[in-house]
């Protein structure tokens, strides 16, 4: 395997009226080529703005810290994120290199451009295509994401589209340029379960063709856990566990990752009560010292939890979790 | 162009169905004010002396029509109104076109010039007013947009006649010079014209300019948070391309969809600025005929060639939408 990605430290503040905002804390992960990284957390845990700081698409009042490493590694040389300034140079990550969709097919497509305009707009300012030749990949890859008619869609407007087709639109769109990286934020959370199994499935026979590595944002780990090699989860701007998304999944060592899977409905048994994690995550006004779970944690140790931020150590080879139950003093 | 046809055919019928039906409430407000045009205009030579009987004002009546049933008086009335032809006046019994002619044109291009003037410089300003984070800039934009929408029209226009009259003992009141008054159109009386014309537009688009930089800053704002222009800088998409084809395009369909509105709001304010600039324009005949002579006719055919023009206005106004908007086109089909 080839590595596609490196972030280092990424740490992100927002500027806002009230104060500097930390939104990410330290987070590193890497990616290879052709992996699908699952980052999991509830909203407000900073997975979106993890992902937008992979194409510098924060709002102009993020600041990076000088740590922040964030290194793609494409087949002509590495590619320093964070030393992109100018429109041109981050072509590159904006739709070129990487592709990213969003939630909302219906709020991301431009309302009065049709999709094929918007389609062939990208291909446009990333290979040297013509817009005749540009039409017809277009077309192309609205036929090879399963759009029937892709002709007539191409001349369509996003609101003429159900869900599902839009969503498939907006993943051809993504792929047109055959990114090396996928960003999926949370693609399939506003789609019905059938349609989001197809566009699921879709997506991975997709990275099968295409090579590339996806980083698929969600906060339901049972779509991370049909789609992902490794998972990555993240609370309050922190990663506190990854590892492959089996060991995660059925070893779960971190309270949090405990809870979350926890919380998952089952069909076995319809008698079990849900247990949702206590508490709601809380504002990053408000900051927790020491582990940023220790006002919802279970097992909170007392003042080690709230003193001390806890450093990843391995439960099992590559699978890392950032808990003091599993440091050095606080391990039992 | 199947669809957009249809929409234009739909719009127009729509259109001219307002138009009647405006017509018929015009009608009925002139018919309920007492008396008819044969009582006034006798009522008007009393004055001058002449003794009239009652038989005179019958006789008048048959002459004016006035002894046909309602329906059939506004059926002629709404027939000649579309070509243009309102009768004549009650008091001055001049035919009302050519009364009205020329001052409800040059009326009409006045709130225009206008509402031109203020989009010219709220769309631009309004652009640069939400995509700026300079402070200073935003802060001086919003004292100045307050400043316009506060400061009334007539006290602006009064404050400028006193400045000239005092700096340059000329108070710019009138639409044209005295030699040129009643002289026909020509290069020299246009250019005498343009010479005073440019202080009742700048008067009448100065608060307008003030709301709409207000309008198009906060549409601006509105479009530039949504997600399709973050998907669209995800896709590479960037700079002024990106600005003028993602946002402003999209924040311009609500802004064409005011013009009317605009344009209507402007006219209200024409009568009070052509007072104090002694303008002889149709809003102040439209005052002229309502309050003080009670002229039925003559306010008639104002208000219904207002009406129009504000009909006509939102007929180009929603083509033009149609044409720039996918969405419109589609709400009127279907």
């Amino acid at each position: 395997m080839t590595r596609l990605l490196d972030v280092e430290n990424l740490t992100l503040q927002f500027d806002t009226d009230e104060g500097r905002i930390t939104a990410v804390d330290d987070v590193s992960f890497t990616l290879e080529a052709g992996e699908v990284m699952g980052l999991v957390g509830e909203s407000g845990s900073g997975k979106s703005v993890t992902a937008k700081s992979i194409m510098k698409l924060n709002p102009s009042n993020a600041v990076y810290s000088d740590q922040t490493k964030i290194t793609l590694h494409l087949d002509d040389g590495p590619v320093e994120i964070m030393g992109l300034q100018t429109s041109k140079e981050l072509q590159v990550v904006r739709g070129g290199a990487i592709s990213m969709i969003f939630q909302e097919p219906m709020a991301s497509f431009a309302p009065a451009i049709t999709i094929g305009d918007q389609m062939v707009e990208q291909l446009m300012i990333h290979t040297d295509m013509n817009a005749k030749r540009s039409k017809e990949v277009s077309i192309e890859m609205l036929d090879r994401v399963g759009i029937s008619d892709a002709g007539t869609r191409f001349k369509q407007y996003a609101f003429e589209l159900s869900g599902g087709m839009r969503q498939r639109a907006m993943i051809a769109m993504a792929l047109s340029t055959k990114p090396k990286l996928l960003i999926a934020d949370e693609p399939t959370t506003a789609l019905d379960v059938t349609i989001q199994a197809q566009v699921i499935d879709l997506m991975k026979d997709l990275v099968k063709d295409f090579g590339m590595g996806i980083v698929f944002i969600t906060h339901d780990l049972g779509v991370i856990a049909q789609t992902a090699d490794k998972v990555a989860v993240m609370y309050l701007g922190r990663l506190i566990e990854q590892g492959a998304v089996r060991d995660v999944i059925r070893n779960p060592s971190h309270p949090y990752t405990k809870g979350l899977i926890a919380a998952l409905p089952s069909l076995d048994d319809l008698d079990t009560p849900l247990t949702p994690i206590p508490g709601d995550i809380p504002s990053p006004l408000e900051r927790p010292a020491g582990c940023v779970f220790n006002t919802r944690c279970s097992v909170n140790m007392g003042e080690i939890c709230h003193a001390k931020v806890p450093q990843f150590s391995a439960v099992t080879q590559g699978h890392n979790v950032a808990c003091h139950l599993f440091n050095g003093e606080g391990a039992k | 162009m199947l669809q957009f046809s249809k929409f234009v055919a739909v719009r127009a019928a729509l259109a001219i169905l307002t138009l009647v039906l405006v017509s018929f409430i015009v009608f009925t407000l002139m018919e309920m004010v007492p008396g008819d045009c044969a009582e006034r205009y006798v009522a008007f030579k009393n004055s001058q002396g002449s003794v009239i009987t009652p038989e005179d004002i019958q006789i008048e009546r048959v002459r004016l029509g006035l002894d046909q049933p309602y329906i059939q008086r506004w059926g002629s009335w709404i027939f000649n109104a579309f070509q243009g032809e309102f009768g004549d006046s009650c008091i001055l019994r001049v035919n009302i076109a050519q009364l009205l002619g020329q001052k409800f044109w040059l009326s009409l291009g006045l709130c225009l010039s206008a509402l031109l003037l203020a989009y010219a410089i709220a769309i631009p300003v309004g652009i640069l007013a939400a995509t700026s984070k300079n402070a200073v800039l935003n802060n001086s934009l919003r004292l100045v947009s307050y400043l316009g929408l506060a400061l009334p029209n007539f006290l602006l226009a009064l404050m400028i006649m006193l400045f000239s009259t005092v700096m340059f003992g000329n108070s710019l009141t009138g639409l044209f010079s005295k030699e040129f008054r009643d002289a026909a159109w020509s290069y020299d009386r246009f250019m005498d014209f343009l010479g005073h014309a440019w202080l009742p537009i700048f008067i009448l688009g100065w608060s307008a300019t003030a709301f709409a930089i207000q309008t198009v800053r906060a549409l601006m704002s509105d479009e530039i948070g949504k997600l399709y222009v973050t998907a669209a800088a995800a896709r590479g998409v960037s700079g002024r391309r990106l600005l003028m084809r993602y946002p402003a395009r999209h924040a311009l369909s609500p802004i064409i969809n005011s013009l009317g509105f605009d344009l209507n709001r402007i006219f209200n304010e024409l009568p009070i600025v052509a007072l104090i600039l002694t303008l002889t324009e149709a809003g102040s005949l439209l005052i002229e005929a309502l309050a003080r002579s009670n002229d039925q006719q003559l306010a008639g055919a104002i208000i219904f060639m207002l009406t129009a023009s504000i009909v006509g206005i939102n007929f180009i106004t929603d083509v033009i939408l149609a044409l720039t908007d996918p969405r419109i086109r589609r709400s009127i089909v279907g």
